[in-house]
C-alpha cells in the first residue's frame, strides 16, 4: 500500500517533468471525453424534450386511428376508416372512456385582416381541449353548440395569431379559411416548439362539423378519434374496450386482424424514447470512437516515453525496483494522464452544453451518467492503452537498458 | 577475529550464446572480499570485467558456480528477491552516471528508497541529505541533474550508491567519463568512503585510479590473472603532483 503510494508520487514527478507533452497526450482524451459527454446530454436533453411534450398531452390519451401501411412508398388505409358510426358505438357503450373527440385535418389557406398562411386546420370537438389538457391565453373553447351546429368559429395558436392579426387583439374577428369566413373565439397559451420541431402554436381549431360541411363538402370519416380514458390506471382497459367495440362495429370475425390502431400516450412515450435513445447510442458510440483514438494517442506517446526513457528505467531496475514497480509506475500515468483528460474532457463538455444552450436555446442537462461513462472510459483507455508500454517496459533487461544509447 | 566475508564466488563461469557462437566472458572466477576491502578490477577492454560486476550485483546470473553476497546464496533467488537485494545491499556506480533527468540531486539520491519496502529508511529524505554531504555536495542538494558538472554528477550517484547503506557498493568505470582531476577526485572520494569502513569494488582501466585502491585484480579472457594487495597505494596528493608535472 505504501509502496502504491510511492509509486503514485514517481509517476505524478514524470508526468509533471514533461508536461507540455503530457497536456498534448490528453489532448485526444479531452476531446473525446468532451464529445461524449456533450452527445449524450444532447441526446438526453431531446429526449427529455419529446417526453415532456408527450407526457404534456395527457397521461389518459388514446388515440384510435385506421391501420395504414406503406406500399409503395405512399400511405395506403387497411380497410374501414373510422367514422361517426364508431365514434358513436364508443360514446354511448364505452365505460372506461370518459372524453371522445373526433379529428379530421385539412391543409388550407388562411387569411387574416394583416396576413396570410398556408397552414393545417383541425376540426375536433368541445372535448378536444380538456383531452389534451390545452389552455387558453385569452377568450374561450368553442362549445358544444357550435360543433352541433355547424358553427364558424376557431381556436387560433400565437403563431397563427402573430402571421394573420399581428398587433391586433384576434379574439371576436374574423379570419378566412379556404375564403371561409371564421369567428376567432380563442386564443391558445404559447407551446413553444414540439418534439420534432415543428410549432405547436401553429394551428387554427374548429369544430369538426364546419371543416367536413364547409370544406369537404360532405361527412366522411374521421382522421382520428382522440380519447380520455377514465383516469391514468384504466388507459389499458380502455384500451381494450375501445377495440372490442371497434371490432364488432367493422363486423370484424374473431380470426381476423384489427383494421385499426390504438395507440395510449404511455405507448407513444416508448416509441419515441425508443427512437431517441438509439439516437443518444449512436451519437455517444460516435463520440466514444475519438476517445479510443485519444486512448491511441496515449499509447503512442507512452511507449515512445518508454524508449526514451530505456535508461531510467534500467536503473530503477538495477537500484531494486521490481518489475511491477515499473509496471504500476507507467500504468499509473498512463492512467493519471486518462484521468486528467476526463477531468478536463468533463469541464469541456459542460462548457460545451452552455455553449450550445447560449447560441441555439436548446438546453442541454449535462447528464450526470455521461460524466461517468466519459470518466468511466477514459480510465479504461488508459489501462487498456496503457498496460502494453507499461509492460514493455517491465520486461527491459537492465543490462540493456542501463548500457541503452 | 576474521572480517565478515561480503562477496564469494566459486568457480563462476558464464556463457553467451548468440546462436551458433558461444562468447565464454567468464570463467571459473573465484573471488572473495572481505567487509572493508577497496578492490580494484582492472584489464583489457573485453576480458570480462563488466560481466563479472553484473554478476556480482544481482543483475544478472552465472552459467554455472556459485555466488555468495553478504551470507546470502544468491543462485536460488527468484526476480523480486534479486531486486530486494540490490536495492538493500548493493550500491551501484556507472560511467554514466545514469542520474534522473531535470531532477534534483536529492531526489536522485533518495531513488532507492523509494524501492525499500524495509520501512527502515522512513525519513528518506533525510538519508539523501546526509549520503549527500558524504560526497561533499551539502551546496547542491536542490540543483538539477543538468546543473551540475560531470563530477558533480557522479558524486551524486555515488551519494545514491551510499544512501541504503549497502553492503558493497559497485562501480563500472566511474572515472571513464571524467577528465583527470574530477577522476583523482572521485579515486580520493573512494578512498575516504573505504576509510570510513565501506567495501568497494571498482572496475578501471587507468592504472594510476586503480593503485588508489587496496588490492587489484588483474583479468584476461575471463580468468583471473593476478590477484594481489596493492604495496604503493596511490594518493590524491602524489597523483596531483603526477598531474601538474604532466601537464608542464
Ligand atoms: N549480452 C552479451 N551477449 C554476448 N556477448 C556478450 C554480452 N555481454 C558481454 N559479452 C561478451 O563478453 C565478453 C566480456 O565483456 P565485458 O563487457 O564483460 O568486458 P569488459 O571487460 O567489461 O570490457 P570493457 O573494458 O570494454 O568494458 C566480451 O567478449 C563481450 O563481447
Ligand atoms: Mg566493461
Amino acid at each position: 500500500m505504501q509502496q502504491l503510494f510511492k509509486t503514485i508520487k514517481v509517476a505524478f514527478q514524470a508526468i509533471n517533468k514533461n508536461r507540455s507533452r503530457s497536456l498534448l497526450t490528453v489532448l485526444g482524451i479531452i476531446i473525446g471525453v468532451g464529445a461524449v459527454i456533450m452527445t449524450i446530454s444532447a441526446g438526453e436533453g431531446a429526449n427529455k424534450q419529446v417526453q415532456d411534450q408527450i407526457s404534456g398531452l395527457g397521461t389518459n390519451l388514446l388515440m384510435i386511428y385506421t391501420k395504414m401501411e406503406h406500399r409503395g412508398g405512399t400511405h395506403v388505409r387497411l380497410g374501414r376508416p373510422i367514422d361517426k358510426k364508431d365514434f358513436d358505438i364508443i360514446q354511448k357503450n364505452a365505460v372506461w372512456i370518459s372524453k371522445l373527440s373526433p379529428l379530421v385535418n385539412v391543409g388550407a389557406q388562411a387569411a387574416g385582416p394583416n396576413g396570410y398562411k398556408s397552414t393545417v386546420v383541425y376540426g375536433v370537438n368541445h372535448e378536444y381541449f380538456d383531452i389534451l389538457s390545452r389552455e387558453l391565453s385569452s377568450g374561450d373553447f368553442f362549445k358544444e353548440e357550435d360543433v352541433k351546429s355547424a358553427g364558424k368559429v376557431c381556436v387560433i395558436g400565437e403563431t397563427t395569431r402573430e402571421e394573420l392579426f399581428m398587433d391586433l387583439d384576434p379574439i371576436g374577428r374574423q379570419i378566412r379559411i379556404d375564403k371561409i369566413p371564421f369567428t376567432v373565439v380563442g386564443l391558445l397559451k404559447e407551446e413553444g416548439q414540439g418534439a420534432m420541431g415543428q410549432d405547436q402554436d401553429d394551428i387554427i381549431l374548429a369544430p369538426y362539423t364546419t371543416i367536413q360541411d364547409r370544406l369537404f363538402g360532405h361527412r366522411r370519416g374521421y382522421d382520428m378519434i382522440m380519447a380520455s380514458a377514465l383516469n391514468e390506471n384504466s388507459v389499458a382497459d380502455a384500451k381494450m374496450e375501445a377495440s372490442e367495440l371497434l371490432r364488432e362495429s367493422h363486423k370484424i370475425r374473431d380470426f381476423e386482424k384489427d383494421d385499426f390502431e390504438i395507440t395510449t400516450q404511455v405507448e407513444l412515450q416508448e416509441i419515441t424514447g425508443n427512437i431517441t435513445g438509439i439516437l443518444t447510442i449512436l451519437l455517444g458510440a460516435i463520440a466514444s470512437i475519438s476517445l479510443i483514438v485519444g486512448g491511441i494517442g496515449i499509447m503512442n506517446i507512452m511507449l515512445v516515453s518508454v524508449t526514451e526513457r530505456t535508461r531510467e528505467i534500467g536503473t530503477r531496475l538495477a537500484i531494486g525496483a521490481r518489475e511491477s514497480d515499473i509496471l504500476t509506475q507507467f500504468l499509473i500515468e498512463a492512467v493519471v494522464l486518462s484521468l486528467a483528460g476526463g477531468i478536463l474532457g468533463t469541464v469541456l463538455g459542460i462548457i460545451g452544453n452552455i455553449v450550445i444552450y447560449k447560441l441555439t436555446d436548446f438546453y442541454i442537462p449535462t447528464a450526470p451518467y455521461s460524466i461517468m461513462i466519459g470518466f468511466g472510459f477514459a480510465a479504461l483507455v488508459g489501462i487498456a492503452f496503457g498496460y502494453f508500454p507499461a509492460r514493455k517496459a517491465a520486461k527491459l533487461n537492465p543490462i540493456d537498458a542501463l548500457r541503452y544509447e | 577475529m576474521a572480517a565478515k566475508k561480503v562477496i564469494e564466488t566459486k568457480n563462476l563461469s558464464k556463457v553467451f550464446k548468440n546462436g551458433e557462437i558461444e562468447v565464454h566472458a567468464l570463467t571459473d572466477v573465484n573471488i572473495f572480499i572481505e567487509e572493508g576491502e577497496f578492490v580494484a578490477i582492472m584489464g583489457a577492454s573485453g576480458s570480462g570485467k563488466s560481466t563479472l560486476l553484473n554478476i556480482l550485483g544481482c543483475l544478472d546470473k552465472p552459467t554455472e558456480g556459485e555466488y555468495y553476497l553478504d551470507g546470502v546464496f544468491v543462485n536460488d533467488l527468484n526476480k523480486n528477491q534479486l531486486a530486494a537485494i540490490r536495492n538493500q545491499k548493493i550500491g551501484f556506480i556507472f560511467q554514466s552516471y545514469n542520474l534522473l533527468s531535470r531532477t534534483t540531486a536529492l531526489e536522485n539520491v533518495a531513488l532507492p528508497l523509494i524501492y525499500n519496502r524495509t520501512g527502515k529508511f522512513s525519513n528518506a529524505e533525510e538519508h539523501a541529505k546526509k549520503a549527500l554531504e558524504k560526497v561533499g555536495l551539502e551546496n547542491r542538494i536542490y540543483h538539477k541533474t543538468n546543473q551540475l558538472s560531470g563530477g558533480e554528477q557522479q558524486r551524486v550517484a555515488i551519494a545514491r550508491a551510499l544512501v541504503n547503506d549497502p553492503a558493497i557498493i559497485l562501480s563500472d568505470e566511474a572515472t571513464g567519463n571524467l577528465d583527470s582531476k574530477a577522476s583523482i577526485d572521485v579515486a580520493d572520494l573512494f578512498v575516504k568512503l573505504n576509510d570510513q569502513g565501506k567495501t568497494i569494488l571498482m572496475i578501471t582501466h587507468e592504472p594510476d585510479i586503480g593503485q588508489f585502491a587496496k588490492r587489484m585484480i588483474y583479468m584476461r579472457d575471463g580468468r583471473v590473472l593476478t590477484d594481489e594487495f596493492i604495496k604503493n597505494r596511490n594518493t590524491k596528493e602524489s597523483a596531483m603532483r603526477e598531474l601538474e608535472l604532466t601537464a608542464k
